[in-house]
């Protein structure tokens, strides 16, 4: 069960706008697909979806084409977009309906989702008179509302406020406890890193780097140490050998390097009787390694 | 086919609840009432005029024949109050009482030889046209006396008068002489009707193209079941606008036009149940076809500010049509008013006057439905092929060329 994308090629114009890729999904869960702006994300999607047609390669969903008939999919663009003159509950009951639900069951999910993302008040508005953000939410709940198998968010979080984010995850996080399968591109690591399993990162339509994120990020070696403690202790970051640190108040940030011996330094910062409040070796984060891959390839 | 009238329900809701819909064809349905209200409209002006400010004609007979006669002169409904001078008058007096708007005008009747003359006074003619209706009823007055004085009784008199009754017929098969006026007016009602309805799927297209609903909406159903829905769904309501808007005139037309108003501009008996079907018929299939015209162009956009260039040479196909029929209608049983009943662009505006006529064979208009039909297939065909590549190109308006290479790509 899964699906499975295979030696996918497309070019526009003689340009090459995805070459090559392959990945699949076998479980539910989070897979990130990532990349600059311009990486090939979006068009990978909609070849995914057959909104376009691939120059070569395959793509199947258990074996079979992803189509309506086969997979129920669920989908939010990266172009935002709502009929601005309709009524919200009209719009959603539009798509519902497009998408196969029955009247009675499409008012209880509009309701429901309506509910969760807290856009009941405005249903009965003409969309136009909605802000940025929650039109963004209309378009999520146009996407989930028909108990999609598998769900294809295209940059989601973008433009969203804080708020608004936190409301997203934790709703996608109930998607990923009910067992679908999401595939979120983003271009903005930090949040979607908590969501995913699995990752693929593209540039200019290659992939540069995919797998499983934890193991990704165990394959690379220890790349900070954050130390907070009472008073100052560069004289013993010298005499232990970390030269690179920047330091605010009594917070270090200290770039560790293959000889690095972050042990010692914990042992001589405890015989100096400092008060140790924060001691902690850091992996690098989805974006680190982002930047790092990216960076490769220029 | 459940999408299709989803798409069709949902594109139907969002054009009648538009504001700028229900105002325009408000517009519409007042004028046609007020249309067929003006005959009575002058009336009623008339009326007042009559009673309150009639003009006064002072009648200065030298002949002394007409004073009996001025009586039957108030009574002609000319709108004229005659008076008679108990004495002769100058023109300079005549002028005078003109000017001090004790009358309004003046007739001086003369005798000439063996006939009589009439001077009018006037202070401005203007474009009334009074002066050939003076002329008419003073003859017809002068005519009645003399034949009084001959000893020919009223009676006689009236039946000398009465109007011959005359019954023309045409012998060139199907001409439809004073019909042709009601029949022009009909078929540029009918492009109308054609053209901004199948201008709406445009405007729908491109609306969504612009909201950026699109990718969304082509992930729910297939870019084919949106076409048809669309065209459909405005399909239909064009063709409500149009009932309506005939239910209207008709009521209009039985309710406020006053008996045979218009005989001898549009005979009501040449509106055959033959003619009424194939007339929607042929609106249904005229819109489709530029329906899909349309989707085309609509689809090639993402700016508002585009729309208009990328639907001028569907403008201008339409506007060829138009006028092929229009101008051929003139001579219906010429070669071109066939050619332009059959051709597929034109036969819409121009089929359904040829049936009214009875100058087309039903083999003509058989083969003009399948002619068209086929056009309609043919087109669809390439404008969902198109439709569904370009509805996600964003930037530039693409060009013939693009959808050239869309076309074949697909």
């Amino acid at each position: 069960m899964g699906l499975k994308v295979e030696k996918v090629e497309k070019s526009f114009i003689g340009k090459k706008a995805v070459d090559q890729i392959s990945f699949e999904i076998q479980k539910p869960g989070v897979f990130g697909l990532l990349g600059t702006n311009g990486a090939g994300k979006t068009t990978t999607i909609r070849m995914i979806l057959g909104i376009i047609t691939k120059d070569k390669g395959n793509i199947t969903w258990n074996d079979k084409e992803v189509i309506r008939k086969h997979v129920n999919f669920g989908y939010m663009p990266e172009e935002r977009g709502v009929y601005p003159k309709s009524k919200i509950q009209d719009q959603l009951m539009y798509f519902a309906e497009l998408k196969g639900m029955k009247k009675e069951e499409a008012k209880k999910a509009i309701d429901y989702w309506a509910k969760k993302l807290e856009i009941e008040e405005y249903l009965q508005m003409p969309a136009e008179k909605l802000s940025k953000g929650n039109q963004q939410k209309v378009q999520f709940a146009i996407a989930v509302m028909h108990d999609p198998e598998l769900i294809i968010l295209d940059e989601p979080f973008s433009g969203l406020d804080p708020v608004n984010t936190e409301l997203l995850k934790n709703i996608i996080l109930e998607l990923v406890e009910k067992k679908k399968y999401i595939i979120m591109s983003s271009h903005q690591m930090t949040s979607i890193e908590e969501f995913c399993t699995d990752i693929l990162i593209l540039d200019r339509g290659k992939t540069i780097l995919q797998g499983n994120l934890r193991k990704i990020k165990e394959s690379y070696q220890d790349k900070t140490l954050e130390i907070t403690v009472d008073h100052p202790i560069d004289e013993i970051l010298k005499k232990c050998g970390f030269e690179q640190y920047h330091q605010v108040d009594q917070n270090y940030v200290i770039e560790m390097n293959e000889k690095s011996n972050p042990q010692e330094l914990l042992k001589e910062l405890i015989q100096s009787g400092s008060k140790v409040r924060k001691f902690e070796i850091k992996k690098p984060s989805l974006n680190d390694i982002f930047v790092e891959k990216v960076g490769e390839g220029k | 086919m459940r999408d299709l009238l989803t798409v069709a329900k949902f594109t139907m809701k969002e054009m009648v609840r538009r504001k700028s819909f229900l105002i325009s064809n408000l517009i519409i349905l007042v004028i046609i009432v007020i249309g067929f209200n003006v005959p009575n409209i002058l009336n009623s002006f008339e009326s007042t005029d009559s009673s309150e400010q009639q003009d006064t004609v002072l009648m200065i007979d030298e002949t002394g024949m007409f004073a009996s006669s001025v009586e039957s002169l108030n009574q002609m409904e000319i709108g004229k109050k005659f008076e008679i001078s108990e004495k002769q008058l100058s023109k300079e007096e005549i002028s005078a009482k003109i000017e001090s708007e004790e009358i309004d005008e003046a007739i001086i009747i003369k005798e000439n030889e063996n006939n009589i003359q009439i001077e009018y006074v006037v202070d401005s003619l203007g474009l009334s046209g009074t002066t050939t209706l003076y002329e008419e009823v003073f003859t017809e007055l002068y005519k009645n006396i003399k034949l009084a004085q001959m000893g020919i009784s009223p009676e006689q008199i009236i039946t000398i008068n009465e109007p011959i009754q005359m019954e023309v017929t045409e012998t060139k098969e199907g001409s439809s002489g004073g019909m042709l006026f009601a029949m022009m007016m009909l078929c540029i009602v009918l492009f109308y009707a054609i053209y901004f309805c199948a201008y709406q799927v445009s405007a729908s297209i491109t609306t969504e193209k612009t909201s950026k609903i699109m990718e969304t909406l082509v992930t729910s159903t297939t870019p084919r079941t949106i076409v048809l829905g669309k065209t459909l769904g405005i399909g239909l309501v064009g063709l409500g606008q149009v009932l309506v808007i005939a239910l209207v005139a008709i009521l209009s037309y039985k309710l406020f036009l006053p008996e045979g108003m218009l005989d001898g501009i549009f005979d009501i008996r040449m509106v055959t149940p033959k003619f009424a079907i194939l007339t929607v018929i042929y609106f249904l299939l005229g819109y489709t076809l530029f329906a899909f015209l349309y989707a085309l162009t609509g689809s090639t956009v993402s700016k508002p500010e585009d729309v208009q260039s990328a639907n001028g040479p569907i403008a201008i196909v339409a506007i060829i049509g138009f006028y092929l029929a229009y101008f051929s209608m003139m001579n219906p049983t010429s070669e071109i008013n066939t050619f332009a009943s059959i051709f597929p662009i034109s036969s819409p505006f121009s089929m359904p006057f040829r049936i009214i006529g009875n100058t087309a064979s039903n083999f003509e208009i058989i083969i003009s439905l399948v002619l068209l039909l086929l056009t309609i297939a043919v087109v669809a065909n390439v404008a969902i092929k198109i439709y569904s590549s370009a509805i996600l190109h964003y930037g530039t308006k693409l060009s013939i060329k693009d959808l050239f290479e869309i076309y074949r790509e697909k």
